[in-house]
């Protein structure tokens, strides 16, 4: 029977829904706050060895010759693993593209500064890396490639030798006529773009506990693991394990953003464990191994865009020139970050006609990974400059250039060239809010005063997609095979009519146990604390992929809501035997079971479930007893990928419109943000203070992508941002007060109507920034077209544009 | 090869309760508390003294416990998270913290609440200025500061409210 899950709030059975749509304090957070919460670190197990892992010095180089006997002689090793050992018992890692991972442990080659090359499990981290200090590794140093445009040449030395170049992919993709467009168009504008290598660092590094059964050959992983289910089907890949044979507990964890990587520190605790006869290996990253090493870095790219637009403003074409330095293997998933923008590639503009010349190249510096956003947020940032470069040009406010090519609200579900489809959206609504916020005729004016005393004061406007609720076919361009994502849940009401929910992710900040308890409150009318969630293993949750891809509220709503659909008709059932009526005459609201018509004649939820459970007897055979249910929900409608990479891949597209008033310190090349205001509109808001929660803290990321943080290589590959002196996070001083106003209109999609939010601001912010301190600088007749845009580089641009010493001497 | 480490007699109470350890000298006042004694509210988060996810009070002063020597402390009167909420019931910072969401992932809340506690502890009602300097002094990477600040306004009127 197919399950009629409710889209919207009104359709849950409760007169008035308490607590979806409402904030409200987090179920979470006691434990959260009081230490109960067992991250990985805090876990120990019997028997347990401790981890330290030996990283190669140099960029690019062979290994001659690795020594661990001392090593293994000091007191209190148990094992030491080598590239020998990782050739031996496991395979190169899954990459995409496929081809260009290598196994967890360097054997002949070093590829990367910071890559493994040996590793210690010992009864303590400090004697484990004392042992470090005793291995003797040779190398013979080779030439190393740092820059992508060299590495692309044929001469460029090669980054890893089973590959014939270092282009890992180089293809044009053409939707529409877009040479037509270009060669029509009375306008057509043209800028180069950088964005330099930044990333996720989550507050807690990567962690795991390995175990390998030498008997029953399996393997056990407790970690911060953000996706449990696809971790354990890289690591039985890594292992050569049928699926099943391995088992992920994921802790809750200090945050994610996509950067929780960890997957070579983790086969080599299992390596570690299997040369230590099955005990168990703790490996916790440290931070100084995260910023060099771990799943700390994307999106290292170079741009070259053009625009063509019409006589009356209306943007005709957008091409897309690439390149992304993607680091020395493809095993980060980095290729990933460069094929999401074929969601919403147009941003939520009417541009009718676009190109995408991707190359992907491997250089050595460390493999690229995921961040929030996974790759929209670059592509919005020169988005957003060619917009305003076009109404520069064209004498154009950028509020309004943008309002004339916004694709109108009548016209959704929205095709896009690239191939996604948009469920909804009411831009123009979200544009006028925003105005209003910020008061924009006002800026403009104190603009207009700033200017005349000198003052280098800026307003950028900028408006941007966020695709939610991911599907993998809109990485197929990089060889991402499949389409659907599933989440599951299992809801269970006990013998007293308390319910459990059992999930398989586990907590990471966003609030999805809260939004749990929520859904089944108004479902059956419970108070949320009534309510359990609970997180089971990779092999007894149902099928999960957790947070990712701004998908998780939106189904774990479809997979929560669907098992109390199914216990309701289950219970709607039994209610009818004990009544001596059909089904169909059987209506729950509001916590209760109701005889329709007949006033009085009501059964609680708890008694129902009680019944069920202890007099089963008095039921009908073919109804089962146990008042359960699992769901597992999938985005519908979802298309596999064309040959051009079209498909309807993310199912929600939500939008948003950032001001950003900001000043420039003419000596200092200093940028202060001095107004922040945003609209934005996400659908229904399932729990509006975790929105708007998601959206502050993505806001102050964006900021720290435009103004503060940079991975430096050095011309040798030698990575300068190894410890948070010199990779700078935002503080409080960084973070403005921010304003905003939510927009809704629900997506026809989704149940409730949701849209995924949870990457949310990274999406417009760094672009609207980036914008303001263009619109500062315009009146010098210079701009900035690189992020971050850090005080050196914007003092720079001033002292060029005041032809100064900088520039004579340049 | 034989390496018996040197050991380091080290006497400290925590959260009132008094310890005495048998120590490797060189281990960190964070690693002590976590692995020695198994309190593990205290997180850490960079080793290197930046991000103040692990600060503890060390006689009412906060400390970044990855950068003190477990050695350090020996004599003093140490306190940490597990020492906030007393007799099940929660402190005011944490109450305001739920209260104003001022965590996400609450990995770095504790190192937070422990500089704020030292604070408002010495300083019943700081100015906003004070207020943004304490809470400058450490990463958070979820939230976006702006309802740790609001936490810290309400725990000062909690505070102040509970006051005779």
């Amino acid at each position: 029977m197919a399950i009629e899950i409710p889209k919207s709030l009104a359709e849950l059975p409760t007169t008035e829904p308490r607590f979806v749509g409402r904030g409200m304090r987090r179920v979470e957070d006691a434990a959260l706050l009081t230490g109960r919460v067992q991250f990985i670190d805090d876990l120990v197990l019997p028997r347990m060895l401790h981890a330290a892992i030996l990283r190669s010095p140099l960029a690019h180089g062979r290994i001659t010759n690795v020594d661990t006997s001392r090593a293994e002689a000091l007191d209190g090793v148990v094992a030491v693993v080598t590239g020998e050992d990782a050739r031996r018992w496991s395979y190169p890692a899954q990459s995409s593209p496929d081809g260009w991972g290598v196994h967890c442990i360097a054997g002949d080659k070093v590829h990367f500064v910071g890559e493994p090359v040996a590793a210690v499990a010992a009864s303590n981290r400090r004697v484990a890396e004392d042992a470090l200090e005793l291995i003797e590794v040779e190398y013979d140093a080779l030439e190393p490639v740092a820059d992508p445009f060299e590495a692309m040449k044929s001469d460029s030395p090669r980054v890893l030798d089973a590959q014939e170049s270092n282009v890992m992919m180089d293809r044009t993709f053409t939707w529409g006529d877009v040479d037509g467009a270009f060669s029509q168009a009375p306008h057509v504008f043209r800028e180069k773009f950088r964005w330099n290598r930044l990333g996720a660092n989550p507050t807690e590094t990567f962690g795991c506990i390995s175990q390998w059964d030498p008997m029953a050959l399996d393997l056990t992983i407790h970690g911060s693991i953000q996706s449990p289910g696809m971790f354990g089907l890289g690591r039985s890949a890594s292992f050569g394990l049928p699926s099943n044979k391995v088992n992920i507990i994921s802790q809750p964890h200090g945050g994610s953003f996509g950067g929780k990587g960890g997957t070579r520190g983790c086969d080599i605790s299992c390596l570690l464990s299997r040369k230590a006869a099955g005990r168990p290996v703790k490996w916790i990253e440290d931070r100084g191994e995260y910023l060099l090493s771990g799943g700390s870095q994307a999106w290292d790219r170079h741009y070259d865009v053009s625009l063509a637009v019409d006589a009356n403003g209306i943007v005709t074409g957008l091409k897309v020139i690439l390149v992304d330095d993607l680091g020395a293997t493809g095993e980060g998933y980095g290729a990933i970050s460069a094929a999401k923008p074929l969601a919403a590639f147009t941003g939520p503009y009417t541009i009718p006609v676009a190109q995408y010349d991707l190359k992907l190249v491997a250089t050595n510096k460390l493999p690229c990974g995921p961040y929030r956003g996974m790759g929209p947020p670059p592509h919005f940032f020169v988005l957003e400059q060619m917009m305003d470069i076009a109404a520069r040009t064209l004498g154009e406010d950028p509020a309004e250039f943008r309002r004339k090519n916004f694709i109108p609200a009548d016209q959704f579900p929205y095709t896009i060239p690239s191939g996604n489809e948009y469920d909804s959206g009411n831009y123009d609504e979200v544009l006028n809010q925003v105005l209003a916020l910020a008061d924009y005729e006002a800026l403009r004016a104190d603009q207009v005063r700033a200017r005349a005393e000198g003052r280098l004061v800026g307003i950028g406007v900028a408006s941007a997609i966020e695709p939610g609720v991911f599907d993998w076919n809109a990485y197929a361009i990089v060889g991402m095979p499949g389409t659907g994502v599933p989440e599951g849940a299992t809801v269970s009401i006990d013998v007293l009519g308390m319910a459990t929910v059992r999930v398989g992710f586990s907590l990471e900040g966003q609030g999805q146990y809260t939004l749990v308890s929520q859904l089944v409150a108004d479902y059956f009318g419970y108070e949320p604390e009534a309510v359990r969630v609970v997180q089971l293993d990779t092999q007894s949750a149902p099928p999960s992929f957790g947070p990712g891809g701004s998908r998780l509220g939106v189904a774990i709503t479809g997979a929560v809501l669907g098992a109390c659909v199914r216990i309701r008709e289950k219970m709607s059932r039994v209610v009818a035997v004990l009544m001596q009526t059909e089904p169909e005459n059987i209506e729950l609201m509001d916590g209760k079971f109701l005889l329709k018509g007949a006033p009085g004649a009501e059964m609680t939820v708890a008694e129902v479930a009680g019944t069920m459970l202890a007099r089963s007897d008095l039921l009908p055979p073919d109804i089962d007893p146990r008042p359960e249910a699992t769901h597992v929900w999938t985005a519908p409608g979802r298309t596999p990928a064309d040959e051009e990479g079209r498909a309807k891949s993310y199912l929600t597209a939500a939008h948003a419109v950032h001001i950003v008033q900001v000043e420039i310190d003419r000596d200092t090349g200093m940028v202060e943000i001095q107004r922040y205001c945003l609209a934005d509109d996400c659908g229904t808001r399932l729990n509006p203070d975790t929105v708007e929660g998601q959206t502050e803290g993505s806001v102050v990321q964006g900021i720290g992508a435009a103004l503060l943080e940079e991975y430096v290589y050095d011309a040798d590959a030698q990575p300068l941002c190894t410890s948070f002196m010199d990779y700078l996070l935002p503080t409080v001083f960084d973070a403005p007060k921010i304003e905003m106003v939510a927009v809704v209109t629900p997506s026809p999609f989704t149940p409730l109507g949701a849209k995924g939010c949870g990457e949310g601001a990274m999406h417009t912010t760094p672009a609207a920034v980036m914008c303001a301190i263009n619109d500062a600088l315009a009146p010098l007749g210079t701009a900035a077209r690189e992020v971050p845009a850090s005080p050196n580089r914007i003092w720079k641009l001033l002292d060029d544009a005041r032809g100064g010493a900088h520039s004579s001497s340049a | 090869m034989t390496a018996s480490p040197p050991s380091l007699k080290i006497r400290m109470k925590v959260n009132g309760d008094s310890y005495e350890s048998e120590i490797d000298p060189r281990m960190n006042l964070a690693d002590y508390l976590r692995e020695e004694l198994a309190l593990t509210a205290t997180h850490v988060g960079c080793e290197h003294g930046v991000c103040g996810i692990c600060n503890v009070l060390v006689d009412g002063r906060t400390v970044r416990s990855c950068l003190m020597l477990a050695a350090q402390a020996d004599g003093r009167e140490i306190r940490t998270v597990e020492g906030l909420a007393e007799g099940g019931k929660l402190h005011p910072i944490q109450e305001a913290f739920i209260e104003e969401h001022g965590l996400q992932c609450g990995f770095c809340t504790g190192g937070f609440m422990m500089a704020i506690c030292e604070m408002l502890e010495r300083n019943p009602s700081p100015s906003e200025e004070e207020i943004k300097d304490v809470v400058g002094g450490q990463i958070c990477r979820c939230t976006g500061y702006n309802s740790i600040l609001r936490a810290v306004n309400s725990a000062v009127s909690k505070m102040s409210a509970s006051r005779p």
